[in-house]
């Protein structure tokens, strides 16, 4: 009862930060009255899926400071498990879902007891490592379509079908996955606030002074870790049934971990807002770049080169995100 | 046995070539304790600066060498002063994505420049040539020479980094960035050195592997995992850790070899069956893992 009158509770931010909040939200749940083309409500649902992935990554990666990125081996094991339960067995979503998030638990556990003894680059790279190996993995077990991947029939089915969450209209998706958006919101909300998100920030800080204090350092980080893979794997969940194919190369790519932890640090690591506004700016921009410029004949991966060059920009003259920015502004208005 | 000989000889010749690719990555890690993602896209502009300078000049590959080490030096220093220098202020998940970043640009700019397909050495003194070394073990010239010229690029930067004023400066930079500064070292041109030092010996490598490998814009990725490996396995910052790691590495990627002799010669059929192959990358990544965990050092390391 507590918890839920903690995540509820968004009285501790600034008035102008609940208006402005306010007021995205009324706009996003009013998004699908207004006309919109059928990319944008793709790049709208793109948005939400990536700002989810980036809130489960500020767990483990913003508030406790461990640069993990290897978070699409979840994405993958999430994805897969609600794939392989619909097409194998016609387990509807909503209980492959949470045996996803459960896999995924169990995987995290296995891999973050070792994972955790080591410290900065070596933890960051040693996840990819963990990463590609699942990757490698997927891409030869026959079992999961190895790397041909899955696909669903949607025809097989009767859409609007709620129970395994296949529809033609995209507008289905949108409301769906902006439920699991303002649960993930309440949640983070929570968590902030939590015992557990105290004990991150001060390893964050200082991990041999949080030690010395009394906190399970290692403990606090798997925990952690479990509650970010669990987060991530439900929205892979969500991403399969969304995508109707997956393969192990755009689920558990290198590439899509980074995109999750830039999300992150691009709207600004370690603060409630921003994964949100990172995915909010991330998104629409990589999409867009690549309507316009990536078709063009001649102008191969020009996307990617514009793209590469902003998180060049961010990380080098703005290292705490535009959050950051926003902070920085505020603190010089007050003085 | 010629299987297993062959596939001893080959990760060897091999893991020599990958001592070299990990060198910059390990002195630029030592210097200034900072990973850079984008260290295969660098091997992967080696590897075009090879082939492209043999095609247009008519010259044995073998000899481009210098090009491609002036040209990595540049590129080096110029990463360092254009950009690396302004991550350094930054944390440290703002230092691995920044040069993710690095990685993006460099590789879809070859993408624009030289397209998506493969290319590979056609012609060339050495290409194509082999000899028997006895047991009938086959032993491609390239990949001799090639050996040969990375060892002997190696004991230079050996040389430069222990016997001269240059090297005791980098290394002094190394175990105490305002320890050297004090004693007059300009520690940031010493920065911009080992970036330097690091851009040009891994364009080399390239230069070098392109010799028999082909290649294309994304060739960097597994690279840049190859080298990481390597570097840790022999201590991050290490001279002679990367060149013993790289043979081990190099050996390592051996493994589908090794796992053919031991399926052919105790006739196992469900060693043949498992597609070992495709797992010639995983147990990289996998060792990486292990060595982390066994030994963060690594086998020289002397950071943590």
């Amino acid at each position: 009862m507590e918890a839920l009158k903690n995540a509820v509770n968004f009285s501790d931010f600034p008035r102008i930060d609940r208006f402005v909040a306010g007021a995205v939200f009324c706009f996003l749940a009013a998004y699908p009255i207004f006309p919109h083309s059928a990319f944008a409500m793709a790049t709208m649902i793109q948005f939400f899926i990536f700002s989810l992935y980036g809130m489960g990554w500020n767990t483990i990666g913003g508030y406790g400071g461990q640069v993990d990125l290897g978070q699409a081996q979840y994405v993958g094991i999430g994805a897969y498990t609600t794939m392989v339960c619909l097409l194998r067995w016609d387990i509807p979503f909503w209980i492959s879902m949470p045996i996803g998030a459960c896999l995924a638990m169990a995987w995290s556990f296995v891999i973050g007891y070792p994972l955790f003894k080591l410290r900065g680059h070596y933890f960051a790279i040693a996840s990819i490592a963990t990463s590609l190996v699942l990757k490698d993995l997927f891409e030869v077990w026959k079992f999961v379509g190895a790397s041909r991947g899955l696909g669903i029939l949607p025809s097989k089915y009767q859409p609007p079908d709620f129970l395994r969450l296949i529809f033609k209209e995209d507008v289905y998706y949108y409301y769906s996955i902006f439920g699991f958006f303002i649960i993930g919101l309440l949640f983070m909300n929570w968590f902030r606030k939590s015992r557990l998100g105290f004990q991150l920030r001060s390893i964050k800080d200082n991990e041999d002074m949080a030690r010395s204090l009394g906190i399970n350092v290692q403990w606090a980080k798997i925990k952690t870790y479990a509650i970010a893979t669990a987060f991530v794997s439900v929205v892979g969940s969500f991403h399969a049934v969304y995508i109707k194919n997956i393969e192990p190369e755009d689920t558990m790519s290198l590439d899509l971990s980074i995109l999750i932890a830039l999300m992150a640090m691009l709207g600004g690591a370690g603060s409630f807002w921003g994964p949100v506004i990172g995915a909010g700016v991330l998104i629409p921009l990589k999409s867009y770049l690549k309507e316009w410029l990536g078709a063009a004949a001649g102008l191969v991966g020009i996307d990617l080169i514009i793209y590469g060059l902003i998180i060049m920009l961010i990380s080098a003259f703005e290292p705490r995100g535009i959050w950051g920015m926003v902070e920085r502004l505020r603190r010089r208005k007050r003085i | 046995m010629d299987i297993l000989v062959g596939s001893l000889v080959a990760g060897i010749l091999l893991g020599l070539v990958l001592a070299l690719v990990a060198l910059g990555l390990t002195i630029i890690f030592g210097v200034m304790d900072i990973v850079n993602f984008a260290h295969g896209e660098f091997l992967m502009i080696g590897m075009y600066t090879g082939l492209l300078t043999a095609q247009a000049t008519g010259m044995d590959p073998l000899f481009t060498l210098p090009v491609a080490a002036v040209i990595g030096f540049l590129l080096g220093v110029l990463c360092y002063n254009g950009f690396v220098k302004f991550l350094l202020r930054g944390p440290m998940i703002a230092q691995l994505l920044g040069t993710f970043g690095l990685m993006l640009v460099l590789r879809n700019l070859s993408l624009l420049f030289f397209g998506s397909e493969d290319r590979s050495l056609q012609h060339g003194l050495l290409v194509g040539q082999s000899f028997d070394i006895g047991m009938g073990i086959i032993v491609s010239a390239t990949k001799l020479a090639v050996a040969v010229l990375a060892v002997a690029s190696f004991i230079g930067v050996w040389l430069l980094m222990n016997r001269t004023k240059i090297g005791k400066a980098l290394t002094a930079t190394a175990l105490n960035r305002q320890g050297a500064r004090y004693m007059g070292i300009p520690t940031e041109r010493m920065n911009a050195l080992a970036w330097g030092i690091g851009g040009g010996t891994v364009t080399v490598a390239g230069a070098l592997i392109v010799n028999f490998w082909s290649v294309n814009p994304y060739v960097g990725l597994t690279f840049t995992m190859i080298a990481f490996t390597v570097v840790a396995l022999g201590g991050f910052g290490s001279v002679p850790g990367a060149f013993f790691a790289g043979l081990a590495v190099g050996l390592i990627m051996e493994i589908p070899g090794f796992w053919d002799f031991f399926s052919i010669t105790f006739n196992l059929a469900w060693m043949s069956n498992v597609p070992m192959i495709s797992f010639k990358y995983t147990w990289i990544y996998l060792s990486y893992f292990v060595i982390m965990l066994i030994s963060p050092r690594g086998l020289f390391g002397w950071k943590h």
